[in-house]
């Protein structure tokens, strides 16, 4: 292992997921038409100006919130000058000295130890255009151009590729959880850029740090921290030294390469962006924004193992977001959580999955999912029979009471039946009886079984165990 | 017949009893612009859509005071199908696809829209001679310039075209052009009017304005021009007034004030005696008018230079042959498609000025520079509004001399800025200045006045310009009402 | 002797401007951009402001835009005004390195 502390710092753009840009009213959108989401404003049009799309505010108001930050309440934006093609006016707008966020932290868990990954600031600014490189040309589609984005800088407090991962994990449930963006990597819609620096003691001032740029996805942001690790501490032990440079992760030799070394201070002479007055975030603003969010991950998953779930299924449910909202409605109801989430996590999740559904484009709505539960709480529904009228649950608004009836699966509750069956295993099964009778407890369990088997498992067990019972007396 | 060189309210009656039409009005503007033609007072004509225009409007119903009437536009403001250059090799042949917010604005009150005026290119001078069309010629004397960088618009309104011009101010670029060719000219406060369509020189400087051969004419267009946009966020929340409002009121009781900085050495004596005679003037009509200190006013040629070419640096890097406009024909990569397609698509004070801007904002020269000029800036909008606390308006030559020639040297690259010293410090407040011509000099070439208002206050600077105009009562027809 | 900046200052900010000088026009801008430059540095000697700033003398703060989509251009439109072109996109020399920006 390294004789290097690491220092890591990390950077994420986040897309913000808004019906338009964030300083013109053209569609935000992906996966168009080349060039048919824009206007000339997008476009860098001489003449043009920005306007200011509100939800970009209340979204980056609401990241601010569950990051912890501190909100600036009086911001204005700043211009960002280099000479880039995806860059339509050759500036950015960006927030350079008013960051509207500021001072926040995410809590990781690491293994069962807390810690707070600190937030240097958040700040809003505009995407560029996708460039796509070809052999003569490069070619430019400005559908993304202006797509609002929040940038997110935390303090060189990463210690290691699994914090890093943990923090970014926990970011992305955070910014997901609360629809600020759609948070997907492979889309370009979050894009993380780790800064790296090694030193030997913690009192040495940091190392000359190597920033990895658009890394895209979360396991890669870890590997290519590990392998600049390496590559850094091996230049150190050899007793080189690391240049200030850009390096990108590359998928498939699994490794950082140089992408270039960076130019003595880039100068990017910023300057405050004269075209937007000063936007003023006021207290009501930000309590209305508040208001919509909603329950945090952190907080469900103590409710759920609260009400009672595993705590295995409470990570697997908050995993999935339409899963836990359909849980948190009914925390106020008394059920059985514990089979709840066993119900929704095994054989709906299944249904779901096989037929590419939503939770909400089934019929299941909160009644009859509490009625389901309770059915199987009390055993007058098992498990198995569940599966055979599954699909009608999830496809018919009739009660599974009814559904069960008209799919013939109806628990055998009739106790004369359940003596007859019950009568005709013991006679057949005479010497586990006697096992029994000579105090040998497991017998009965074959014996139930046998009950269960003779019934096809539709029998409700409870009763079926009362009556063997009775009749070994 | 002419119309043209009538008052706007006799046109109007005459279109509204129908003994003349808007395409006489039409015909009458091209006639007159190409029996001016020498004066290279347009870039583009818009011959065919206006004609065809002024058809469409025989149909319809005269409904407001400038129904019919032809006006030009500054080359900066962007037309739909109708070809922009910003006066400009780079966008020679550039098409904007959308309309300003101040053209919407006139189509809505039916006037038509009769061509895009010469100008210095980008709004970069003071002279319009750094267009790339050639300058545009001062009508009191075609070896003269007629000012910059509305020089064409100035031109074509004191040469009586027509009615209506339409120009843009950044550091002067209405005033002083007015000044020079014995015209009216408003530079409305900040926000008044909105941005949306116009080539940006200096964000936080630029505001258009109208340009007319009278006081009232004037204010009837920024009737039509001003308000609020949606478009545009530094455009103000005001709501509409009526700028004739305070046209003929009595003006006696009003305080004035002349900065000294602005009457010192750096003026003309010919031009300072006429300021002189004019006030002479107020103050036998019972104006108070004092002589004061302004602090700053003599930083604010540096705060200008600073802060517009900070700006225009930022504002004219869009314009690198990618999406529009000119465009080197064969690069070797991007890099060389930036620097040749800039290298040779501006002109040269427009590359100078994008270079010191450049630097002004580079590494620490932000803090050094910049910073500082917006840090000044504030304090001395601060001590204008100190001023307006006990005078209702300012006065001061809007000129340092009259229009000089043609063929004076353009190789100081101050000349420019301090032709315009005494009407940046309005742009650096976001005040309102209008020029009012109040006299000529002994060569004949006009003189004018520059009234400075408070924020918002252009009514009460029109009431002053107009008891001016009707007390000197000049000919201000460089061909004494004949063509 | 007049006053100019060096060769290298120059073409160090007609890089930072993307501008291509010729000879001749290095040589004249040596000089002039000195004389603006000497201008500017006037600033310094100037005492007595506080340290508020004014971006621009803007009248009011920023209205927000509600979140409603608006029309938007034609594709062809939109490469029509471009010089170069590739069907839907706009097309430049091969760009070779990533962007500085988001």
């Amino acid at each position: 292992m390294s004789n290097y502390i690491p220092t890591i710092g990390i950077e994420v753009h986040v897309e913000l997921k808004t019906k338009t840009k964030i300083f013109s009213n053209s569609t935000n959108g992906y996966g168009q038409m080349a060039n048919s989401l824009t206007n000339v404003i997008d476009l860098g049009y001489p003449g043009t100006l920005p306007t200011l799309n509100k939800e970009v505010i209340n979204l980056a108001i609401k990241a601010a919130t569950v990051l912890n930050c501190n909100i600036r309440k009086e911001m204005h934006f700043d211009r960002k000058n280099y000479f880039y093609p995806d860059n339509s006016k050759n500036y950015q707008i960006t927030q350079a000295r008013t960051p509207i966020g500021y001072d926040g932290y995410v809590e990781i868990d690491d293994d069962g130890i807390k810690k707070k990954i600190y937030i240097e600031e958040m700040h809003i600014e505009e995407d560029t255009c996708k460039s796509t490189h070809r052999q003569d040309k490069t070619l430019l589609d400005f559908n993304r151009a202006g797509v609002p984005l929040i940038e997110i800088v935390t303090k060189p407090c990463i210690k290691s590729a699994k914090e890093a991962k943990l923090y970014l994990e926990k970011l992305k449930e955070l910014l997901f959880y609360t629809d600020v963006s759609d948070c997907k990597m492979e889309e370009g819609s979050m894009r993380a850029d780790a800064n790296v620096s090694l030193r030997k003691n913690e009192s040495d001032p940091f190392g000359t740090k190597a920033e990895i740029k658009n890394i895209g996805s979360i396991s890669n942001v870890g590997l290519s921290i590990e392998k600049e690790i390496a590559r850094q501490s091996k230049i150190y032990d050899e007793g080189g030294s690391i240049e200030p440079q850009t390096r990108r992760y590359d998928d498939k030799i699994g490794d950082t390469v140089l992408m270039r070394v960076k130019e003595t201070g880039n100068d990017y002479r910023y300057f405050p962006e004269p075209d937007i007055p000063f936007v003023i975030i006021t207290d009501d603003m930000i309590d209305n924004v508040v208001k919509t969010i909603p329950m945090l991950p952190e907080e469900r998953k103590e409710k759920y193992i609260e009400k009672g779930i595993l705590e295995a299924n409470a990570i697997k449910l908050i995993q999935n977001r339409q899963l836990s909202d359909f849980i948190n409605d009914l925390l106020e109801e008394d059920i059985n959580f514990k089979i709840a989430s066993n119900l929704l996590l095994g054989d709906i999740s299944a249904y779901l999955n096989k037929e590419d559904k939503k939770l909400n484009e089934t019929t299941l709505n909160k009644e009859r999912f509490i009625e389901l539960v309770n059915l199987m709480s009390n055993n007058t529904l098992t498990s198995k029979n569940l599966k055979e009228i599954l699909e009608k649950i999830m496809t018919s608004d009739d009660t599974i009471e009814n559904i069960m009836k008209e799919s013939g699966v109806q628990n055998i509750t009739d106790d004369s039946m359940i003596k007859d069956v019950v009568k005709k295993v013991i006679e057949a099964n005479k010497e586990s009886v006697d096992d029994y009778k000579a105090g040998h407890d497991r017998a009965i369990k074959y014996l139930m079984g046998q009950v269960m088997k003779e019934t096809k498992g539709s029998v409700n067990p409870k009763m079926a165990m009362d009556i063997l019972i009775e009749e070994l007396k | 017949m002419k119309y043209l060189n009538k008052n706007i309210e006799e046109i109007h009656e005459l279109l509204k009893e129908k003994k003349i039409k808007p395409i006489d009005l039409v015909n009458e503007a091209f006639d007159n612009i190409e029996s001016n033609k020498d004066l290279n007072a347009y870039i583009t004509l818009n011959k065919e859509e206006a004609i065809k225009r002024a058809k469409e409007l025989e149909d319809k119903e005269v409904d407001n005071i400038l129904f019919g009437l032809p006006i030009a536009l500054k080359d900066n403001i962007v037309t739909q199908g109708l070809k922009t250059t910003c006066g400009s090799h780079i966008l020679e042949n550039f098409i904007p696809l959308y309309d300003a917010t101040i053209v919407d604005k006139i189509n809505e009150k039916n006037m038509i829209i009769i061509g895009k005026t010469n100008m210095d290119e980008f709004a970069m001078g003071s002279s319009s001679r750094t267009s790339y069309f050639g300058a545009p010629k001062n009508p009191w004397n075609k070896n003269k310039i007629c000012g910059g960088s509305s020089g064409g618009s100035a031109a074509t309104i004191a040469a009586r075209d027509l009615l209506f011009a339409i120009g843009s101010d950044t550091g002067g670029s209405i005033r002083q052009p007015a000044s020079y060719t014995g015209i009216v000219g408003m530079k409305p406060t900040y926000g008044r009017i909105s941005r949306y369509g116009l080539v940006a020189f200096a964000s936080s400087l630029d505001q258009m304005g109208p340009m007319t051969k009278n006081v009232y004419e004037n204010a009837i267009l920024l009737n039509a021009i001003s308000g609020h946009d949606e478009k545009d966020l530094t455009s103000a929340n005001k709501d509409t007034e009526d700028f004739t409002r305070l046209i003929g009121k009595d003006v006696s009781g009003m305080k004035i004030a002349v900065p000294n900085y602005l009457m010192s050495d750096i003026v003309s004596e010919e031009i300072k005696d006429k300021i002189k005679e004019t006030i002479k003037l107020l103050e036998d009509n019972n104006v108070t008018v004092d002589y004061i200190d302004v602090k700053y006013l003599e930083n604010a040629m540096t705060l200008y230079q600073i802060i517009a070419m900070g700006e225009a640096s930022s504002n004219l890097a869009r314009f690198d042959g990618i999406r529009y406009g000119y465009s080197e024909e064969n690069p070797k990569n991007i890099e060389d498609l930036y620097l040749e397609t800039r290298g040779k698509g501006f002109g040269e004070e427009v590359k100078r000025r994008i270079m010191v801007g450049s630097y002004l904002l580079s590494g620490e020269n932000a803090k050094t520079y910049y910073n500082k000029a917006l840090s000044i800036r504030d304090d001395m909008r601060k001590e204008f509004k100190r001023v307006f606390d006990n005078y209702d308006l300012i006065i001061a030559p809007t000129t340092v001399t009259t229009a000089y020639d043609l063929t004076d040297p353009m190789d100081d690259p101050r000349k420019s800025f301090m032709d315009d010293i005494l009407v940046i410090p309005v742009n650096m407040a976001g005040l309102p200045g209008l020029n009012v011509p109040v006299g000529f000099s002994k060569d004949h070439m006009p003189i004018g006045m520059q009234i400075i208002g408070n924020s918002f206050e252009e009514a009460k600077m029109y009431q002053l310009a107009s008891f001016i105009e009707k007390k000197l009562n000049l000919e201000l027809d460089p061909n004494g009402g004949e063509k | 002797m007049e006053e100019k900046l060096s060769r290298e200052e120059i073409l160090h900010v007609a890089n930072l401007a993307r501008i291509k000088l010729t000879e001749e026009e290095i040589e004249k801008y040596r000089v002039q951009l000195k004389k603006l430059l000497n201008d500017v540095e006037k600033i310094n000697e100037v005492e007595g402001y506080d340290n508020d700033i004014l971006i621009a003398p803007w009248e009011s703060n920023t209205t927000l835009r509600e979140d409603s989509e608006g029309s938007m251009l034609d594709p062809k439109a939109v490469v029509e005004n471009a010089p170069r072109h590739s069907g839907n996109y706009i097309s430049v020399p091969v760009v070779i390195g990533e962007s500085e920006g988001a």
